[in-house]
């Protein structure tokens, strides 16, 4: 196996790369199954993204402990073991303490184990890399998409029900706009987010740009 | 036949420790919440018969026993029983095969005269915004209260009966209606056999309780 890369990139970079700058939603646009289909609400996109989290903490933990022993031919089935095995812990778990949230996501919970960009990040990543890597990127990329499914969940709630977390935004008299609601919002709405995503990267970039251009060259940047 | 060369037998091993590992961790897993499923899954349930059975003095899940509706299909009956322990009301499952995206399971409330006491969804896969009003209308559930089978039209309005569609759904109140119908006819051909099973499950837990050490109930 390579050597760990633990010298070259910091913790802080792991995470934010995993969390923004390479944003399973946002960015490669993987999972769009639960993404598309849980994020009715602001609640369930919470409760499908801390599922997720869990799994691709327990995931890239596990396949980053045992890289090196499991022989490259048979990795992906090896992996996906794994990852089905924590999948159905985490079914079981939700099913015995938070049924009535188990009822809900009743359907999406074993679609966690086809999220491409769980089998992904243990491939791409943990496979590679410490543990401590392997589980900041998992706390990285595992709390973007949870926060891409609470901010798509949200909006869906705030405009088609007027609600945010079961709350009312808007009062009585706000015509819901169902579409939000139904699953072409669901394609609406995250096309709006990845614009608005994509003008804030644009920005940043710009601002980077031009503070090259005002000050001098600094000669640490890489 | 070629032997497997070290190799192979070094892939397999590893597949397999990964597998026996997998399966080891499912089993406690499954040990561990077994219990607390049946627990919650109790408790929903307990949770939803209580919103469509007037008060009562007995235990619900205990006293439920299967009547045969057909020669095929077992119908769990849960009675609501008064302090001189007779039967006021049950509530059973009716299912509804014709929803707009598949079945939708309705909790019904029956008085022993033949009055709904209250209806309740419990599953359904209706369209979120439009026929899961079924589950949120509270008016509309309550439009079932005290309606019996005579006096009642048992359709939608669209179809001239007594019951309101929703903006943009028909199919899934018309499915419901009927099948709350279904249900309530259901009672009134069986009625005489199902008082019959609620005291034939009466004397076979009278039965037990009396073949169990006093105290043994908790």
């Amino acid at each position: 196996m390579a050597p760990s890369t633990d010298d070259t990139v910091s913790k802080q970079e792991i995470f934010n790369d995993g969390f923004w700058n390479n944003n399973a939603i946002f960015v490669q646009l993987l999972g769009m199954c639960p993404l598309l289909g849980v994020t009715t609400s602001a609640e369930n996109g919470f409760w499908m993204g801390l599922a997720t989290l869990l799994v691709l903490m327990g995931s890239n933990l596990i396949v980053s402990l045992v890289r090196g022993v499991i022989p490259a031919e048979v990795r992906i089935p090896a992996y996906i073991v794994i990852i089905a095995s924590l999948v159905t812990v985490v079914e079981l778990v939700m099913n015995a303490w938070m049924h009535e949230m188990y009822l809900i996501l009743g359907l999406f919970i074993p679609l966690i184990v086809v999220n491409c960009s769980i089998l992904g990040r243990a491939e791409a990543f943990a496979s590679k890399n410490s543990v401590s890597d392997s589980l900041v990127d998992a706390v990285g990329m595992g709390l973007g998409f949870m926060f891409a499914l609470l901010l798509l969940g949200g909006v869906r709630e705030l405009f088609g029900q007027g609600e945010l977390f079961g709350f009312d935004v808007f009062g009585a008299n706000y015509p819901d706009v169902l579409v939000f609601i139904l699953p072409p919002g669901a394609f609406l709405a995250l096309g709006f987010i990845l614009a608005g995503v994509n003008i804030i990267n644009m920005r940043v970039k710009q601002r980077k740009e031009a503070a090259l251009t005002t000050l001098a060259p600094v000669s640490d940047l890489s | 036949m070629k032997k497997f060369d070290k190799e192979q037998q070094k892939i397999a091993l590893t597949l397999f420790i990964v597998a026996f590992v997998a399966v080891l961790m499912l089993a406690w897993v499954n040990m561990l919440t077994k219990a607390p499923i049946a627990a919650a899954q109790r408790a929903a349930l307990h949770q939803s018969l209580l919103q469509v059975l007037p008060e009562h003095d007995n235990d619900l899940l205990v006293d439920m026993f299967k009547f045969p509706v057909s020669n095929k299909k077992l119908l769990r009956v849960f009675p609501a029983k008064n302090k001189k322990g007779d039967v006021i009301a049950y509530a059973w499952e009716q299912i509804a095969p014709d929803g707009y995206s598949g079945t939708i399971r309705i909790l019904m409330g029956v008085r022993t005269s033949g009055e709904v006491v209250a209806i309740r969804i419990t599953d359904h896969k209706e369209t979120p915004g439009l026929g899961d009003g079924i589950t949120k209308n509270k008016t509309w559930l309550n439009s079932f209260v005290d309606k019996m089978l005579a006096k009642t039209k048992w359709a939608v309005k669209k179809d001239g009966g007594d019951f309101d569609q929703f903006t943009g759904a028909t199919i899934t109140p018309r499915a419901v209606v009927k099948a709350v119908h279904k249900g309530l006819e259901m009672y009134q051909q069986n009625q005489d056999e199902i008082l019959k099973a609620a005291k034939k499950q009466k004397e076979r837990s009278l039965a037990k309780q009396s073949s169990q050490p006093v105290g043994g109930d908790k």
